[in-house]
């Protein structure tokens, strides 16, 4: 699963910023074509959610997308061998 | 199914201003009714008037956005008239504290088996920005220009006086709590009250020196306490700052329920 931010509904609040546990959201520097500066994610492959989900059935972690006031936030299929970059965590 | 799929697709984006908490709300009542596992014809949402009271218009099931301060009147008349329903109001400190505080101490003394979800912005957000009943001391609004003079209602300790069920009070930070404690609301029979603080950037934060979004909601994390350490400062008779407010589980009982055998 891919961690994916809905530019159609972001308002660009970066509550999303405060909560991450492995602060994955950053706050972004370009407004977008309606003003809205929406975040962006750094190496959003590293979140919970996206590699456990399927294996357990649910959503685990799950706090940004249940802060987001906007509901922009969700996860979306991956492409079959989409590269990563390869992120070790000490 | 996840909480997603009790939205109306269709009406999004809402209409709240950036960094509105009143989303984050929503969100976690429906992760809720989603554990619960109810059905959306047997699920009605009742509301009155305020930027909180639009939260039934973006939901996927029945609901009644009724006049201001009447959603817990409706809300009996729609459980009295068909048990079966299971009936969530959504509405904000004014709807529920000033103009129908009177609906609000009535239903928590009739005991009507409905949950009551409060988002508190401490202010009239949507007729922009003046007191309401749960504003701070010392707060600024349109209508208390040198600050709030007069002492704010507690809707918890009220909602506890009166006789509901389920009182729980938490904040727009805490999320997973919030889930879980309207999960904890909408179980028990009865009244259930659940007090959410939210942030208004727009007509609370602007006014009262919360210059982002989440200053506001650090705000709120950083004054709540939780239950059991504010019992325990109370017993040894430690001081607790008067800007502090007490959040967790405050109540659940069995007082009788109307029409529920308990
Ligand atoms: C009978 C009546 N009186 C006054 C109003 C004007 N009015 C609309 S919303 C509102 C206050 C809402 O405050 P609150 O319930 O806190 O909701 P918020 O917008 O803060 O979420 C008022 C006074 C009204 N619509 N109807
Ligand atoms: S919390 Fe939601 S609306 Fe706010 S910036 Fe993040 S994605 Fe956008
Ligand atoms: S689900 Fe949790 S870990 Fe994943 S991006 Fe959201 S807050 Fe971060
Ligand atoms: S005025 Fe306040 S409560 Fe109303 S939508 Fe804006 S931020 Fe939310
Ligand atoms: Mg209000």
């Amino acid at each position: 699963m891919k961690l994916a931010i809905d530019e159609t509904r972001c308002k660009g609040c970066n509550l999303c910023t405060k909560v991450c546990p492995y602060k994955i959201f950053k706050e972004g520097k370009k407004a977008n074509r309606r003003g809205i500066i929406i975040p962006e994610l750094d190496r959003p492959e590293r979140c919970t959610n996206c590699r456990l989900m399927h294996l357990y059935g649910r959503t685990l972690c799950g706090v940004c997308q249940l802060t987001c006031p906007d509901q922009a936030i969700h996860w979306v299929e991956e492409q079959p061998y989409e590269p990563h970059k390869v992120a070790i965590e000490y | 199914m996840s909480f997603e799929d009790w939205y109306r697709q269709d009406r999004l984006p809402h209409i709240f201003c950036a960094g509105c908490g009143n989303g984050t709300i929503i969100n976690c009542t429906l992760a809720a009714i989603e554990q619960m596992a109810w059905k959306k014809e047997e699920t009605v949402f009742v509301s009155g008037i305020g930027c909180s009271s639009r939260a039934p218009g973006y939901i996927a099931a029945d609901s009644l956005h009724t006049t201001h301060g009447r959603a817990i009147a409706f809300a009996t008349g729609v459980k009295l008239a068909n048990p079966e329903l299971n009936v969530v109001v959504f509405t904000g400190d004014g709807d529920l504290a000033a103009i129908g505080g009177n609906h609000f101490i009535h239903g928590c003394r009739r005991n009507i088996d409905i949950t009551v979800i409060c988002m508190n912005n401490q202010i009239y957000g949507m007729t922009g920005g003046q007191g309401s009943p749960t504003t701070p001391l010392g707060c600024f609004s349109s209508t208390t220009p040198f600050g709030c003079a007069e002492a704010p209602f507690d809707l918890c300790e009220l909602a506890i006086a009166a006789g509901a069920n389920y009182v729980s009070r938490w904040t727009s930070y805490h999320v997973k709590e919030l889930e879980k404690a309207v999960y904890a609301g909408l179980q028990t029979p009865g009244f259930s009250f659940i007090e959410a603080l939210v942030q208004c950037p727009t007509a609370f934060g602007r006014r009262n020196k919360f210059k982002q979004v989440g200053d506001q909601v650090d705000y709120l994390r950083t004054h709540s306490m939780l239950k059991a350490k504010h019992d325990r400062l109370l017993e040894q008779g430690e001081h607790i700052p008067p800007d502090m407010f007490v959040v967790g589980e405050l109540v659940r009982r069995n007082r009788p329920v109307p029409g529920v055998k308990i």
